[in-house]
């Protein structure tokens, strides 16, 4: 890979990253795990004057577990979500974890990373949203917490400042009787997924009391479907129920014809991951354990 | 651990052996085009045109050319000035196509290079690429075969026309039979997709012009240098003699490198131009993606097909449209390559197919992986699954029906093709056994009655290896090209090593270890006794005109030539010993004794090494009477393949010398929400005759498969409507990776071919049996909701849209089936 000539930085903390890209200016940029950047230098499309690479900064990955809740560095590798015990508390984590990309891009990109990006098509922000999700951030200014919906405003767009960066991502464990599932659908392994689906359900005496439902790929950002949850809320989860969801979510997606998919296609893939997601969710919340992950034609 | 000698002792042909090659490859010890680093080499990035037809105006390198580190920059229009075009194979018009390396005053597919860029590093060289200017003036482009055959826009305008190649071939009598058919078949129109090879290596080369000789080398990892030196030489205007092309390793090639030599005559130009430096070009993937060679693309129009009341075709008349991308330059052989299996692995004799190629706005094509005849092969295997379902006969049966019958071999098809040996009914029963046939066509109309949508398909499809180059002359009577060779060498070195040096250069096919089995038995020695030197090098002398790895047939002429070689080696290796060891000929064993490989008198038990052997000859040759001067140890052979040149006019002939069978059968479920095609069961049953080494054979049965499955699913050239390539990165094409690939079944039969000493056919392309077995399936799982097949791509979106879109239609816009009152054919 010959990307056009930059200055590399090795930030010792996440202060002085802050500081380095504030004094650089808008010609340089935060290198994560490298996931979406370094192909983009590889193909010339993005030419940044300077990197700053956090890689080398301690105490920016790790998994813990704090007040009911799941806390991740910024530079916690998926691989690392994907292994981790604690994550599996929140079985969405796990099925997001271990199904992107490849198993050398999961050893390297990150979850921070993946959130800053805010790719249309990335996978941590829709299965993320339907979970309690707060995103830490630092910039020259200090620290501020927002909640993952405030966070990703528009396609590969933050409410991060050019110098601000994730320093942490809190996801609360939901309460006992809540299921979740993320699918992803992809046509093999390295691509990113066609259409992906994050559902969350908090199911009582096997009658729906909260549903959280996001379409992922299928716009530019990460998109709820409203009506799809409002569907499903106090009902109890028949097939006719899972039925009319999919296809309030059908109505909410609004795809893109690409080589992934014809938007039509795109739309029936959601009818299609959405049922499955939330038998999947039921189940989990029924305290079944379920495997579930990413789907490959 | 694989069985050394499974053989029943009766030889290292046939054994299991483990590549001897595995342990380098696999441990990342390979030495391959990129490992190799040249005193004051320069890097070369080329300069490439974003659109798909396009004037150029004008370049502006000054920037680029001011760079620190920036050697010089070379233009299509320079290069124009000091070549010749390359040679056009083609007759009449196409001979007036100029081709150059870049392009001179228009870009006729995206990314064609325009300039090149050398430097002392290849970050310079894309930092200056990225500075040089180029002016287009965009012109209309032609990306449809059928629509560049109106030449409303014409990409070659000395040509005149974009038609490449017309031609017909017609055998029998075609009227009759329609007029005697019980059932008549019209298909309007049936689409092969453009797919490609995504090999893991892409195109290397070094090129270096010495100024002081005018002699050319390169290091390159073009698969079929003979060829590409015949283009370089007239091109470059040199002796072909003074260029030297040298391969290593190659990390896979099926095909697609063998049309690297525009790349390889920039390489070199842009080395003379640089004081006579080494320039290396490494390809990236994106590159190959867009602009290295895809496969053929065909469309197959208004076909008509005869059959008699028992579903026995008597007859197909079509209209074949084949698209080259922007230059023909492999091409038009493809225009005759498919005749090699013109009527498959079926007995029909009358038949008339109006063969077209034209240029279009798209990256040339290459000869991939069952090059030519997989189209052929995909549109006989549709049409008897069209006719099948339109009749209402299985598709095992009628397949049965109208087979070549085992009895029927060596069986001479209608344009003078001989099948050596086959059987096709056998394959079908032991691919049916081993799926389970029965068990799942009840499984198939239990799932029906739940609605799911379950297919089984079958595909019965050739590999022709060993190819008669005089077809060229059907394309173009003036072809200086006929029949087939391969060389060989096998020699004592100076101090007894064994070592067989071959004119191939395989890119995974274990050439290596075959050819030791083949050694090893003529002299009746272990095959790690033998030093086999692989790889392709003009100045070793082993190669002949023809030489390089392509087209099915190391098995057949490699190892021809190997033995050819070892026979030699062998006849003068007895006449020395018996001198030495005072005794006839016929009167020794060869073996291996205490001090290694040796040859023994019988009756006298007194024995030579061959240490010994080398010795006499090389360094202690005063013992030698004269009689035995003629004896070096170090034996050419050169194997040539007994064709005549077949009839141009009529179009007949023996084509190619040895036809491997495949048949597959896959059993594909539709997802009814997600119209996934699942391939949810998958046999491959491969007859390639004598099989020299059964894990090898295995492998490139695998291999094939799974490439072949790829096309059939996810793999497909996609261009706009202006010639845009929109899948020029893997996350768009979408190579089909282990995740993707279903376990499958491997069956055997084998027929030992009459046509090779050995019995063996050749075999790895492999017939791209999965996609005429996935369309197959396809077919049979959609039909009831009528659709037909008719595109040999087929994925979740296409079959969600095929579904949505005609809702019944499709079928019915497509096929019609006229019932002929009249009787059936005699």
């Amino acid at each position: 890979m010959y990307p056009r000539p930059f200055f590399y930085h090795r930030a010792s903390s996440l202060q002085e990253a802050v500081t380095m890209l504030s004094q650089l200016g808008t010609d340089a940029k935060f290198l994560a795990g490298g996931q979406s950047l370094i192909p983009l230098l590889k193909l010339r499309f993005a030419n940044p004057k300077h990197l700053v690479d956090l890689s080398f900064i301690k105490n920016t990955s790790f998994i813990a577990e704090n007040q009911n809740a799941i806390r991740f560095g910024a530079m916690t590798r998926h691989a690392e979500i994907e292994h981790s015990a604690l994550a599996q508390k929140i079985p969405v984590l796990h099925d997001c974890a271990a199904g992107i990309a490849d198993v050398q891009i999961r050893n390297r990109g990150t979850i921070g990373g993946s959130l800053a990006e805010a790719d249309p098509s990335g996978d941590w922000a829709n299965a993320l949203i339907t979970l309690d999700t707060t995103v830490h951030c630092l910039g020259k200014n200090g620290e501020r917490s927002l909640p993952l919906k405030d966070f990703v405003t528009d396609a590969y767009t933050t409410a991060l400042a050019h110098d601000e960066l994730v320093k942490e991502i809190e996801v609360k464990i939901p309460p006992h009787g809540s299921g979740g599932a993320y699918i992803a659908f992809k046509r093999s392994a390295p691509v990113y997924p066609s259409a992906s689906v994050a559902v969350q359900l908090t199911v009582q005496d096997s009658v729906c009391k909260e549903a959280a439902i996001a379409l992922g790929c299928v716009g530019l950002t990460s998109i709820r479907a409203g009506e799809a949850e409002a569907s499903l809320r106090g009902k109890s989860l028949n097939e006719k129920v899972i039925e009319t969801a999919s296809e309030a979510a059908r109505a909410a997606a609004d795809p893109q014809s690409d080589m992934r998919g014809s938007a039509d296609y795109k739309r029936q893939l959601v009818v299609a991951l959405v049922k499955r997601a939330i038998q999947i969710a039921m189940r989990r919340a029924r305290g079944e354990r379920v495997e579930g992950s990413h789907l490959y034609a | 651990m694989v069985e050394e000698r499974n053989n029943g002792g009766k030889g290292w042909v046939g054994a299991s052996l483990p590549r001897k090659e595995e342990d380098r490859l696999l441990r990342g010890r390979g030495k391959f085009a990129e490992d190799i680093k040249l005193r004051e080499m320069l890097y070369l990035r080329f300069v490439r045109s974003p659109y798909a037809h396009a004037r150029i105006l004008s370049i502006d390198a000054s920037a680029a050319e001011a760079l620190p580190g920036v050697a010089c920059v070379i233009t299509g229009k320079e290069i124009a000035a000091e070549t010749q075009p390359f040679i056009e194979i083609g007759p009449d018009h196409a001979q007036k196509i100029r081709d150059f390396p870049m392009a001179v005053d228009k870009a006729i597919y995206q990314g064609e290079p325009v300039a090149a860029v050398v430097a002392e590093s290849p970050g310079i060289a894309e930092d200056a690429a990225e500075m040089v200017n180029v002016e287009y003036e965009a012109l209309e482009p032609v990306v449809e075969a059928e629509e560049a055959l109106t030449d409303r826009s014409v990409l070659h305008e000395a040509a005149g026309t974009n038609r490449v190649w017309n031609g017909v071939w017609e055998y029998g009598d075609v009227e009759q039979a329609f007029k005697d058919a019980a059932y008549v078949v019209n298909i309007d129109r049936l689409h092969f997709h453009r797919f490609s090879s995504t090999p893991l290596e892409n195109n290397v080369i070094i090129g270096e012009w010495n100024p002081k000789d005018d002699r050319i080398y390169y290091g390159c990892n073009n698969s079929f240098p003979s060829f590409a030196i015949q283009f370089l030489a007239a091109h470059l205007k040199v002796h072909i003699d003074k260029i030297r092309v040298q391969t290593f390793d190659i990390g896979g090639s099926f095909g697609i490198k063998i049309t690297s030599y525009p790349q390889m005559a920039v390489c070199a130009l842009a080395s003379k131009k640089a004081g006579g430096r080494p320039v290396k070009w490494v390809e990236t993937r994106s590159e190959h993606m867009v602009a290295s060679a895809h496969g053929n693309e065909r469309t197959f129009r208004n076909t008509r097909v005869a059959l008699d009341k028992n579903g026995v075709i008597t007859a197909i008349d079509s209209k074949h449209i084949d698209d080259c991308g922007a230059y023909p330059r492999y091409e038009p052989l493809g225009c005759v390559i498919w005749s090699q299996v013109f009527c498959g692995v079926y007995r029909f004799k009358n038949a008339r197919i109006d063969f077209w190629q034209a240029v279009t706005n798209k990256c040339p094509v290459g000869p991939n992986r069952g090059y030519s005849r997989m189209q052929h092969l995909w549109f006989l295997e549709r049409v008897i699954d069209i006719c099948a379902h339109e009749i209402g006969i299985a598709a095992d049966e009628i397949r049965l029906r109208n087979y070549i019958r085992p009895e029927e071999f060596p069986y001479t098809t209608p344009n003078g093709c001989v099948y050596d040996s086959g059987n096709y009914p056998k394959m079908l029963e032991v691919a049916k056994g081993l799926i389970g046939w029965d068990e799942w066509r009840k499984k198939q109309i239990d799932a029906q009655h739940e609605g799911r949508m379950i297919g089984i398909g079958i595909g019965t499809t050739l590999d022709s290896g060993t190819n008669n180059f005089g077809q060229s002359q059907i394309i173009n009577p003036y072809a200086p090209f006929s029949g087939n060779s391969q060389g060989a060498n096998c020699k004592l070195d100076i101090y007894g090593e064994v070592v067989v040096a071959v004119g191939s250069c395989p890119q995974g096919q274990g050439h290596e270890t075959t050819a030791a089995q083949v050694v090893a038995d003529v002299l009746n020695i272990h095959p790690d006794l033998i030093t086999v030197r692989t790889g392709f090098d003009t100045e070793r002398n082993v190669h002949t005109g023809m030489s390089g790895t392509y087209a099915s047939q190391f098995a057949v002429s490699g190892l021809s030539a190997v033995h050819g070689a070892a026979q030699k080696l062998k006849t003068e290796m007895k006449r020395l010993a018996a001198f030495l060891l005072e005794t006839n000929e016929d009167e020794l064993a060869f073996g291996v004794g205490e001090q290694g490989p040796e040859i023994k008198a019988n009756a006298t038990g007194k024995s030579i090494n061959y240490w010994g052997l080398a010795n006499i000859v090389n360094v202690n040759s005063a013992v030698l009477p004269e009689s035995l001067y003629d004896v070096t140890l170090n034996c050419r052979y050169v194997w040539r393949a007994p064709f005549k040149v077949p009839d141009t006019k009529a179009k007949y002939g023996s084509l190619t010398l040895t036809y491997a069978s495949q048949l597959h059968i896959a059993v594909v479920e539709v997802d009814r929400e997600t119209f996934v095609p699942k391939i949810i069961d998958y046999v491959a049953v491969d007859d390639c005759g004598t099989v020299i080494n059964p894990p090898i054979v295995e492998g490139q049965v695998y291999g094939a498969t799974a490439h072949g499955i790829g096309a059939a699913l996810m793999e497909t050239c996609v261009y706009d409507e202006v010639g845009n390539m929109l899948t020029s990165t893997f996350s768009d094409y979408t190579p089909i990776t282990s995740m993707n690939i279903p376990k499958i079944k491997y069956g055997h039969t084998s027929t030992p071919s009459p046509h090779s000493y050995s019995g063996a056919k050749g075999m790895g392309e492999g017939g791209a049996a999965p996609i005429h077995t996935i369309s197959s399936a396809l077919q049979d799982a959609l039909f009831a909701h009528g659709i037909v097949i008719n595109d040999s791509f087929n994925n979740a979106d296409s079959i969600f849209r095929a579904l949505k879109a005609h809702d019944g239609g499709q079928r019915a816009e497509l096929v019609k089936l006229e019932r002929k009152q009249a009787s059936s054919a005699k």
